[in-house]
């Protein structure tokens, strides 16, 4: 019998200890984190322009003469986002190519998103191999920085396209990540008249992007709607299982929620299978614009995405890239478009909702 | 009194889960209402599905680390057939089939290679992960048919989803022919002593395969009932889930050195994972302090195990003549 006591004394402890870390720890949930200042750099928070304003202030695009070899690196093509952007970047050389520049591109991934090394050795193997200039889409913020160093070293310009974020890159394009957040808690609290109880899905915590779109979401909210109540705030590493899981304990949880922001559609569309399952009108909004939330849309059942039109920003990755190597001087930062799709506008073409035109070359 | 010594782990793991339960319904009175609890058990069933796979290979002293990955194929090959219009019941035994295959073709790399089952799956984890990639050109399979997906998503007495239901079955079959089959009893002996299992005139290779294969097998039904869950299946689906299943075995009493564990352990880790899970949801602590509480679980566990296995050491004399038992 001593054995079973010993038993229930171990046990014991243990759920003590998980109750001990549950209570320290509850008072710091719900609460919004605040960016900690550590030097790293932030473009949402710089000094940027949107590429109509770079378009306006710096004109045509230098035609050029010289062959033109662009190297671009982004972070994994297992995912759409990802391939969706390849073929933004290439769709982009393509038209400048057919306008009469000597122009190719290649654009290349490591295998998966845990391949920081093998990223890395794609970016050397390219600067080796002399390409004009790299586009690159580090899969963490440090990276692929050995790299861009060198390429400078070399004179390669080097463009920082999406995310993460290189801090050594001259310059970065991609969208303003905390203003996919901010679209989603506006949309939300207009449907919501202002008042309800919301919840957020944060995607996996390392990445730029999940922490300053939950981060554009709450300040927005704190900001604007005093009556929103962000009632929970989990991660779900970009899983849809997980996301679906903490959705529907949250659903049993709160018989009152009305809205849940999701950092991506992946995500999204998890919490949607719940709020399915639930027979219940929760408003569910992602981000990214992907096919399948597009579809999920169009049948009714997800709300709302924000779509940073990865097709164009690969066009728009391209072009400023040119005008840099045409000798123009590109800002820091340069945002790209973005937009709230719902069922209003689902079955509107991008090239309408963003006004998108082609950009002139210089005769 | 035999019978409560020989389980005394898992009756303690019942009592661990009872504590949580009891000290996350202090804090948040909600967690304790039905539904949430039939959510605990929901939400247990993919890792459990795993988990009891992987246990198979973990008795017998190797380790499967390619069953998030046989979980992908499978998914996506099942939303393809299902896509095109394939009877609901025969693709669930395509499915069932191809997990079995696979598991198969990693016990021939363990057997006839004499490969280690570490080195072994994890050169299929990412060969298998790649072919659920190359089979669907990194897209996902959508609209997947709802006949499927209410086979596994509809209740049965009123409010039991079929899912747990799949999940006690594969546990309950997988229980038996541990506990009686000439199969489960070599699948012990393997993992206490390979060699004299060898000599006593067992055909060590094939009960080994059959492990992985079920192993294989568990991850097949784990996937189906993901797809049938979210409506869509992905090839990124379920990576790192071996970690998570390894955790629910090892919680369960598995012993990586093979030669211990059992599915009403293992049921009992992931049951134990998937309550802690959804009760740190349930009160809302922070996701950081999620993995730390996760990690002192199975730190807890382990060392849980080893105390125990010090006060079986000191009664009877530290061995495994009783899982060895082939004569039994």
């Amino acid at each position: 019998m001593k054995k079973s006591k010993k038993n229930l004394f171990v046990t014991g402890i243990l759920a003590i200890s998980l109750g001990l870390t549950a209570c320290s720890s509850n008072s710091s949930s719900g609460s919004a984190t605040p960016d900690k200042e550590t030097g790293a750099f932030n473009p949402d928070n710089a000094d940027g322009q949107t590429y109509e304003e770079v378009r306006s202030s710096l004109g045509e695009v230098p035609k050029l003469t010289e062959e033109i070899k662009l190297g671009a690196v982004a972070k994994a093509f297992e995912n759409e986002y990802w391939r969706t952007l390849k073929e933004g970047m290439e769709t982009g050389a393509q038209k400048f190519s057919d306008k009469g520049m000597n122009l190719t591109i290649d654009v290349k991934s490591p295998q998966g998103e845990a391949d920081e090394e093998g990223q890395l050795a794609i970016v050397k193997d390219m600067i080796n191999k002399k390409y004009s200039a790299l586009l690159l889409s580090p899969i963490s913020d440090s990276n692929l920085v050995p790299g861009v160093e060198s390429a400078l070293e070399k004179d390669i310009p080097v463009m920082n396209v999406n995310d993460g974020i290189i801090k050594e890159a001259p310059n970065f394009v991609g969208p303003k990540a905390d203003l996919n957040g901010e679209s989603a808690a506006e949309w939300i609290s207009e449907k919501l008249n202002g008042e309800g109880k919301v919840a957020i899905i944060v995607g996996m915590p390392k990445a730029f992007a999940a922490r300053q779109r939950t981060l554009g979401f709450e300040n927005w909210m704190k900001d604007n709607a005093p009556n929103i109540d962000i009632a929970e705030k989990q991660n779900a590493d970009w899983d849809r299982a997980k996301a679906k899981d903490i959705a529907a304990t949250w659903i049993k949880k709160h018989g009152d929620l009305a809205a849940i922001f999701a950092n991506n559609d992946t995500m999204a569309l998890g919490a949607q299978e719940a709020v399915n399952e639930s027979g219940k009108d929760i408003l569910v909004v992602g981000v990214d614009g992907i096919g399948e939330a597009y579809e999920s849309i169009r049948k009714g059942e997800l709300d709302a995405t924000i779509d940073s039109f990865p097709k164009y920003k690969g066009q728009i990755a391209v072009e400023m890239t040119i005008r840099q190597l045409g000798g123009q001087e590109v800002p820091r930062v340069i945002w790209t478009p973005q937009a709230l799709i719902d069922e209003t506008n689902v079955d509107t073409p991008a090239e309408e909702i963003i006004n998108w035109v082609d950009p002139t070359i210089a005769k | 009194m035999l019978k409560t010594k020989e389980y005394s782990r898992e009756l303690s793991l019942v009592a661990a889960i009872i504590i949580m339960v009891i000290v996350f319904s202090i804090i948040e009175p909600v967690y304790l209402s039905g539904s949430n609890l039939l959510d605990i058990m929901d939400q247990s069933v993919i890792n459990g599905l795993l988990a009891l796979g992987i246990t198979y290979a973990i008795i017998t002293g190797g380790i499967d680390l390619s069953v998030g990955s046989i979980f992908a194929i499978v998914i996506v090959v099942v939303g393809d057939l299902l896509v095109s219009g394939l009877n609901p019941v025969l693709a669930i035994i395509c499915g069932v089939g191809i997990g079995f295959i696979l598991g198969v073709f990693n016990g021939l790399l363990i057997t006839k290679l004499n490969l280690q089952p570490f080195i072994a799956t994890l050169g299929t984890m990412s060969a298998y992960r790649g072919i659920a990639y190359v089979i669907t050109g990194g897209w996902p399979v959508l609209d997947i048919p709802g006949d499927f997906r209410s086979i596994f998503n509809s209740d049965i007495f009123g409010a039991f989803p079929v899912s747990i239901l799949v999940l006690l079955a594969f546990a309950a079959v997988g229980h038996i022919i541990l506990k009686y089959t000439k199969l489960g009893t070599y699948i012990y002996a393997i993992g206490g002593n390979e060699e004299a299992t060898l000599l006593s005139g067992v055909n060590v290779n094939k009960s080994k395969m059959l492990a992985y294969a079920i192993s294989g097998a568990g991850a097949a039904l784990a996937g189906m009932v993901l797809l049938a869950r979210l409506g869509s299946g992905e090839p990124a689906a379920g990576q790192t889930y071996e970690l998570n299943a390894i955790a629910a075995a090892a919680i369960g009493g598995a012993s990586l050195a093979g030669g211990r564990g059992n599915m009403i352990g293992t049921l009992l880790g992931a049951i134990l994972l998937s309550t802690l899970k959804v009760g740190l949801v349930v009160v809302g602590v922070d996701s950081f302090w999620q993995y730390i509480a996760t990690g002192a679980i199975i730190v807890v566990a382990a060392y849980f195990e080893v105390i125990q296995g010090k006060l079986k050491g000191m009664r009877v004399g530290r061995s495994n003549t009783k899982a060895i038992g082939v004569g039994k």
